[in-house]
């Protein structure tokens, strides 16, 4: 499964890497929203993991252009420190498909990235 | 003559315009050369920080995900141990593993502080505990509550009687970090005030951990620092502390207008069914803030007993007064609003202003 992680924090970004590769997928990484809508349409990732917060374009912007504008069947996991009611609500709003707050375990995401490859999401 | 003096001291006088001229271009060159070198340092800093932060992402990424077995098995180059033996790379990791250990949970936790450890951060955070300079001190204890470094706990301990307000909460908050609510122990000992801010920070800590031996807020509800009976009164209320009850009536009895204050909201959540009874024996020693504070506590615990009282309420001759007795009244009253306008004086004012008020704050 190719996985496209969108996060501007370097460790978390080097983590989350680290443990996606270990379960044998294959990850492609973004520092900011801009690059990373550049990659989704250039490459298509088959799984988003993105963070809220980002320089350049948001993760909200990310969800509503994977799941708005591109028409891409790809799931979406918003992985962010912003716990309020209503940014998740509006990411669900937009069509993510999971909502991870920080702190967060990156076994726990293994495990959450694990339900979509085996049951792969259809719109 | 005349004209010749005159050129003299025109040419003393350009003499030193064009020294002052020197000294000034002197002085511009000099901040323009501290300006410059500022800057290129500056730049020089960030651009290390930038090139470091790929070193540490990865030793830190790696650190995560050690298992028992590969204890300490983080691949620490040559160039990574030159690197660290700078001290602002050190600090950079620091600041790079506590971010880390925020936004992370679980085993990966661990993992970060065995780094620390394994790195002898834990050192240069003990080195900034003994600076001088209070800002840095409360950096170092931060370091080490948040690396959980509980060997530390002797030096930290002392410093939450700091006469640094900076320090002393630092250490205060690191104590509840390391030992949950045991940790508040400092309050048997802390001469200085606790400041509400800082009591709102340690209830925020205490809020992730289970509550032990409630016995202890009785000693601190007699503590001769007002803050500390405050910040118990506050701790049991916000753990439902029932067996404090009795030492919390007393409370009522302080000169203290926070401790009484505190008191009331301990008893608006913890009543007892002659609550409101003991509540109204004070009133009458009362100023208005507490006053008004009484009767607004009669609104949530009281009952068709404090009625009659609540009546003579009406008739002081503080209007905030009658108006806060007006309010309970028509909360405690089995006819609520309806009943205010039975009430003699209610086509005079200010009753007949008060009246309508809550009439219209009722239907609203």
């Amino acid at each position: 499964m190719t996985i496209l992680v969108a996060e501007d924090d370097m460790i978390m970004l080097k983590t989350i890497e680290l443990r996606l590769k270990k379960d044998g997928h294959t990850i492609i990484i973004s520092q900011d929203g801009r690059e990373a809508l550049k990659k989704i349409d250039e490459l298509s990732p088959d799984l988003v993991i993105t963070d809220i917060m980002m320089p350049f374009s948001s993760g909200l912007e990310i969800i509503g252009a994977v799941k708005k504008r591109l028409g891409k069947k790809i799931p979406v996991i918003v992985l962010s420190a912003m716990g309020q009611e209503n940014v998740v609500l509006e990411a669900f709003q937009l069509g993510a498909d999971d909502y991870i707050t920080k702190p967060f375990s990156p076994n726990e995401l293994s495990m959450r990235v694990k339900r979509y490859t085996s049951n792969p999401v259809t719109i | 003559m005349h004209g010749y003096v005159f050129i003299v001291f025109l040419k003393i006088d350009s003499y030193r315009y064009i020294n002052i001229m020197y000294v000034f271009l002197l002085l511009l060159l000099l901040l323009l050369t501290f300006i410059s070198g500022y800057t290129i340092y500056k730049r020089r800093v960030e651009g290390n920080k930038k090139l470091w932060q790929q070193s540490i992402a990865l030793i830190i990424s790696q650190a995560i995900f050690f298992t028992d077995e590969e204890d300490g098995g983080v691949d620490i180059t040559y160039r990574i141990e030159m690197l660290l033996q700078n001290s602002m790379f050190r600090n950079c990791v620091i600041n790079e593993l506590i971010q880390a250990k925020k936004n992370l949970s679980g085993s990966s936790t661990l993992n970060l502080k065995k780094l620390y450890e394994i790195l002898e951060l834990n050192k240069d955070s003990f080195k900034k505990l003994n600076n001088i300079k209070a800002h840095i001190k409360a950096k170092g204890i931060q370091e080490l509550a948040m690396m959980e470094q509980i060997k530390y706990l002797k030096p930290i301990f002392r410093l939450t009687n700091n006469e640094n307000e900076l320090v002393r909460n630092e250490a205060q908050c690191a104590l509840v970090c390391f030992y949950g609510f045991l940790g508040l122990r400092f309050l048997n000992v802390t001469a200085y005030p606790i400041s509400q801010w800082q009591q709102i920070q340690l209830l925020n800590k205490l809020n992730e951990v289970k509550p032990e031996n409630f016995e202890v807020i009785k000693k601190w509800l007699q503590s001769s620092n007002e803050s500390v009976v405050v910040f118990s009164l506050k701790l049991a209320t916000f753990y439902n502390c029932y067996d404090v009850y009795n030492n919390i009536i007393t409370c009522l009895q302080s000169l203290s207008l926070p401790i009484k204050l505190n008191a009331l909201e301990y008893l608006k959540k913890m009543p007892k069914d002659d609550t409101a009874e003991q509540i109204i024996n004070h009133y009458s020693f009362e100023n208005k803030i507490y006053k008004l504070a009484i009767i607004d506590a009669l609104k949530e615990i009281g009952n068709e007993n404090q009625i009659s009282f609540l009546l003579k309420r009406l008739h002081d001759k503080d209007d905030d007064v009658k108006a806060a007795a007006a309010k309970c009244l028509s909360c405690l009253h089995p006819s609520g609003s309806a009943f205010l306008q039975t009430h003699l004086f209610a086509d005079e004012n200010p009753w007949k202003a008060i009246f309508l008020q809550i009439k219209s704050e009722r239907a609203a």
